[in-house]
């Protein structure tokens, strides 16, 4: 059972920080190919302000106020910038976090964090309050997509010039969207930060920001349920499939790449697509695709 | 003394970069993809490079096999990746190409296994003194070769029908149609020649370091695209100069900002310091 | 009974056969890596390692039940040592553990093998915080410190050089190495004109090749892994530096010489494999390694080796499979095997002698031997 713990807590810590990138990405249309960072930031404030004594609650807040931070400057940046520009610069951002924390040794540097402390001694109770704060984050999710945010998100993910002139303030929203993505990776950050008690920059590099970006797309951009379990299912695939140990990663890059290739609204498309011919095999006229 | 040896260093990892991010930078001139399956390219003509060298004794079958297979490998990944999601959003090719950079590295890893592979006899290692500096004879090749299949690429482009139809087409598309071009073609050259001169800066690199290994190809490939937006997306000359200005700032960078960030950062963040002043990157596109 | 029924207690009997055995074994769990940078030397010890469990197999296992080693990849990452971990003590519940990996992945792995109460061996990986992480982890190789002052007194000492450029390896390994050789420096007459760093994912290292030039030493002390080393070692030669350069275990292969070719020539490092060694147990081991890996022995692979059967010794000696009983006899385990003589202090840090090796003829050869007691007494804290 206690295997299957761990499995449950990886599990939720990576929906909490696919739907994170999902609103930024899918809600917002923003590629960002650098969402480790705020990952990382998250984790790095969280755990150095708890190794110093300060109460693990605050910490985690305090990670969640970092990463947006973090992000709201990078959101900044992203105004000035579009498309594919965004891309790159993204994963500049990326990059750049690693290359300043690696260098700086009161940060960890190269070796990394140790003795973080954990946030329950029960295992079981950890699992439970990762698992509480993914549903709550998959609900607000929910509810962000529904709300005019959400419709502004929409708009602009759409087609920005025309939400621009139908007087949706474009920037004001991309910066909510970007620091409410950025601080729930900050979120996700702290609590890998205090599950595996030991933090490297390692963990936040290039390779995690393509895989959480895949988990997005995979999923279905802007999808929820799609993300939610395209996420649960590739977090713990390569742990499950320790048999194919040596072919795991050739498996996954060709699963993104024939996902692309063949369902590019990903899980979610894939659904629908299936849904629409089983209805109209059954001779109803197939019905409007409804959320 | 110093200052002159970090110029040339920077010079010499710069051309490097330039043959990599000039394919790139091709690429998404013509089709707007940011084609990252390109690293593993590099990857491909390094490994080709050094068994052929290896197995035949000579560096020139080897650099020609390289550059031959990989540019036709550049083609396929076109036709397999590529062309289906032309006019779906940009994501998706993108996160294709990724998935087939990592498929394509495991493929590697898993045909010539994990450690690296050597030359059994490192080609153009004979220590030369120019200018007071002592370099290998690959450290002084590296800058012309570049310069050479860069310049090649170029003289193709302005002075030959298909060079003419390919500007056409990057210019504008629909009308280059209705002049009976054919975009498939264009395509395929565009393809053919950004890999071989991906791969021909594989083979260069393992000469330089004798060491090819499934995963080289990643850093130099992240850097490479920093490069082309530098150069002004589709803008080859850009994109050298941004090649070699970058190699050279790279190289004293190493040396007075490793107490600050670490070699591969300091890329990006002249990218970032850039982007910010002036959005449209160093050159305007072409 | 119906052809159904019989087979199927004949399949049932099967099942229960195969569990049975399966339970029957004692299960040593191996964190190493399989694939990523450190895929060689994960080689090495793997066979290095299964070498070890069939020669203990061979001799009636442990108290009469057969070894068995239970490995996951763990790419050299900590971010992969640590699930990996998790597995072996949730999943296979192993008795007890042993790192073939590197300082970062074992460090993290330490923690959580500690925290769950099975003893953990670091076959080779030398960063000092690793046996820190409690009572329960132990080190069959040298730690950093020592190793660095080793290559101090080498460099200083046995060689009599004076300037000294160092250049680090900017990670657990390269960083603990080189505080030992600073901390001794002086001691050996030992002036450090400059100090370097670089990543251990870099290749080509122009720059720094520059700088060494304008500094002029009389040595070169690198940390680094045999991956970067050998394009550094090649580039300071092609570069027209040709002071001597003293490495350390990290260069223990054959791959830095098929690498650096010409330059690795004279290269010498503080290890603990002696390939001209006429000690009958270690040729035999170096003659069987070379017969299953197709490459000869090295340090990682003797050092997994050894990890192995001291695991075993406690085993054994402990009677049963209690982390407890196993930390104890652990404590108490004096072992002689192809690095020589191994002994534990109070906090598992192994005392053993340094073996100085130098490339000649494409190949390691014995230099010296470094015995100095003081020198080598790994630190209590």
């Amino acid at each position: 059972m206690q295997y299957e713990i761990s499995l449950a807590i990886v599990m939720g810590i990576n929906i909490i920080f696919a739907h994170s990138l999902n609103m930024i990405t899918g809600f917002c249309g923003q590629i960002s190919l650098g969402h480790a960072a705020f990952y990382g930031t998250g984790a790095y404030c969280s755990a150095l302000l708890a190794k110093a004594g300060v109460p693990i609650p605050l910490c985690m807040l305090a990670a969640m106020a970092g990463a947006g931070l973090f992000g709201l400057i990078v959101g900044f940046a992203s105004l000035r910038v579009r498309h594919d520009f965004l891309a790159i610069t993204t994963m500049g951002v990326g990059f750049l976090f690693i290359g300043v924390v690696r260098q700086q040794d009161f940060l960890g540097g190269e070796m990394g964090v140790f003795g973080i402390p954990g946030i329950v001694d029960d295992k079981f109770l950890f699992m439970v309050i990762v698992l509480i704060l993914a549903a709550l984050v998959i609900a607000l999710a929910v509810y962000l997509k529904h709300s005019w945010l959400g419709f502004a998100f929409d708009a602009i993910a759409q087609d920005e010039d025309t939400a621009r002139t139908v007087g949706i303030g474009v920037a004001r929203y991309k910066l909510t969207a970007f620091v409410i993505g950025t601080a729930l990776a900050g979120l996700a950050g702290a609590l890998y930060a205090h599950y595996v008690k030991f933090i490297g920059i390692d963990s936040f590099g290039f390779v995690e920001s393509v895989t959480v970006l895949s988990m997005v797309i995979v999923g279905g951009i802007g999808s929820i349920w799609g993300v939610t379990i395209v996420s649960a299912v590739l977090s713990v695939l390569p742990l499950w499939l320790q048999f194919v140990s040596d072919y795991k990663l050739l498996l996954y890059g060709l699963l993104l790449f024939f996902v692309m290739r063949f369902s590019p609204d990903g899980l979610d498309g894939l659904i629908r697509w299936i849904y629409r011919r089983i209805a109209a095999t059954i001779g109803r006229p197939a019905v409007a695709d409804a959320e | 003394m110093i200052f002159v040896e970090l110029i040339l260093q920077g010079l010499i990892q710069g051309s490097i970069y330039a043959l990599i991010a000039v394919g790139l930078t091709l690429v998404y001139g013509l089709l707007r993809i940011l084609h990252i399956a390109h690293a593993a390219l590099f990857t491909l003509g390094a490994y080709l490079g050094l068994l052929i060298t290896n197995a035949t004794g000579s560096l020139a079958l080897g650099f020609l096999v390289a550059m031959v297979v990989v540019g036709v490998t550049g083609i396929a990944i076109y036709r397999f990746c590529y062309h289906a999601v032309l006019d779906q959003p940009p994501h998706v090719a993108l996160i294709a190409s990724v998935g087939l950079f990592i498929a394509m590295e495991e493929g590697f890893r898993l045909i010539w296994g994990p450690t690296s592979i050597s030359f059994s006899e490192p080609p153009w290692q004979t220590a030369v003194v120019v200018a007071g500096i002592q370099v290998k004879t690959a450290d002084l090749i590296t800058i012309p070769l570049a310069f050479l299949l860069i310049g090649g690429l170029a003289a193709i482009v302005a002075f030959t029908r298909i060079g003419l139809a390919w500007r056409a087409t990057v210019t504008d598309p629909a009308m280059a149609g209705s002049f009976g071009i054919d975009a498939l073609k264009v395509r395929y050259l565009n393809f053919f020649l950004g890999s071989a001169l991906a791969a021909a800066a594989g083979v260069m690199f393992a000469i330089l370091t004798n060491f090819v290994e499934p995963t080289m190809g990643g850093v130099p490939s992240y850097k490479a695209l920093a490069i082309i937006v530098l150069g002004g997306l589709g803008n080859v000359r850009g994109t050298l100069i941004a090649a070699l200005m970058l190699g050279v700032i790279e190289s004293f960078g190493t040396i007075y900002l490793g107490w600050a960030m670490d070699r591969d950062a300091i890329a990006f963040a002249f990218l970032i310091l850039v982007l910010m002043v002036r959005p449209q990157g160093l050159f305007v596109r072409s | 009974m119906t052809r159904g029924s019989l087979l199927l207690t004949a399949g049932l009997a099967v099942l229960f056969a195969a569990t049975a055995s399966a339970a029957e074994s004692v299960k040593i769990g191996m964190n190493l890596p399989q694939t990523g940078i450190g895929a060689a030397d994960g080689k090495s010890v793997l066979t290095a390692a299964q070498i070890a469990v069939d020669e203990v197999n061979a001799d009636g296992g442990v108290n009469g039940k057969p070894v068995e080693l239970v490995v996951y990849d763990d790419q050299t990452s900590p971010k992969f040592s640590v699930p990996v971990a998790t597995k072996l003590i949730e999943k296979d519940q192993v008795p007890i553990a042993i790192s073939g990996s590197y300082s970062g992945a074992t460090r993290a792995a330490a923690g959580v093998f500690q925290a769950a109460g099975v003893p953990y061996i670091s076959a080779y990986a030398v960063h000092p915080d690793i046996t820190r992480a409690g009572d329960l982890v132990f080190r069959t190789s040298f730690v950093g410190e020592v190793l660095g002052r080793a290559g101090a007194h080498l460099v200083g000492k046995q060689l009599g050089k004076k300037r000294a450029v160092v250049t680090v390896m900017k990670n657990d390994y390269g960083k603990s190495l080189a505080r030992g050789f600073k901390e001794v420096a002086a001691k050996f007459g030992i002036e450090i004109v400059n100090e370097y760093e670089y990543s251990l994912k870099d290749r080509q290292f122009g720059p720094i090749v520059s700088k060494i030039k304008a500094d002029n030493p009389d040595i070169i002390y690198d940390t680094g892994y045999w991956f970067v080393a050998a394009p550094l070692v090649s580039q300071l030669r092609g570069g027209g530096v040709n002071a001597p350069v003293v490495g350390q275990e990290g260069y223990d292969g054959q791959k830095f010489i098929e690498i650096a070719g010409a330059a690795a020539d004279g290269v010498m490092i503080t290890t603990s494999l002696d390939r001209d060694s006429t000690v009958p147990k270690i040729k035999a081991f170096m003659d069987e390694f070379e017969k299953r890996a197709g490459y000869k022995a090295d340090m990682v692979g003797a050092s997994a080796h050894v990890a192995v059967n001291v695991a075993v010794a406690a085993l054994r000696k402990a009677g049963s499979l209690d982390g407890k009983a196993i930390q104890a006899a652990l404590q108490q385990t004096k072992y002689e095997g192809v690095t020589g003589k191994i002994r534990f202090n109070e906090i598992g840090e192994a005392y053993k002698v340094v073996q100085v090796q130098v490339v000649r003829d494409g190949g390691w050869h014995h230099h010296s031997v470094i015995t100095d007691a003081k020198l080598l007494t790994p630190p209590l804290n």
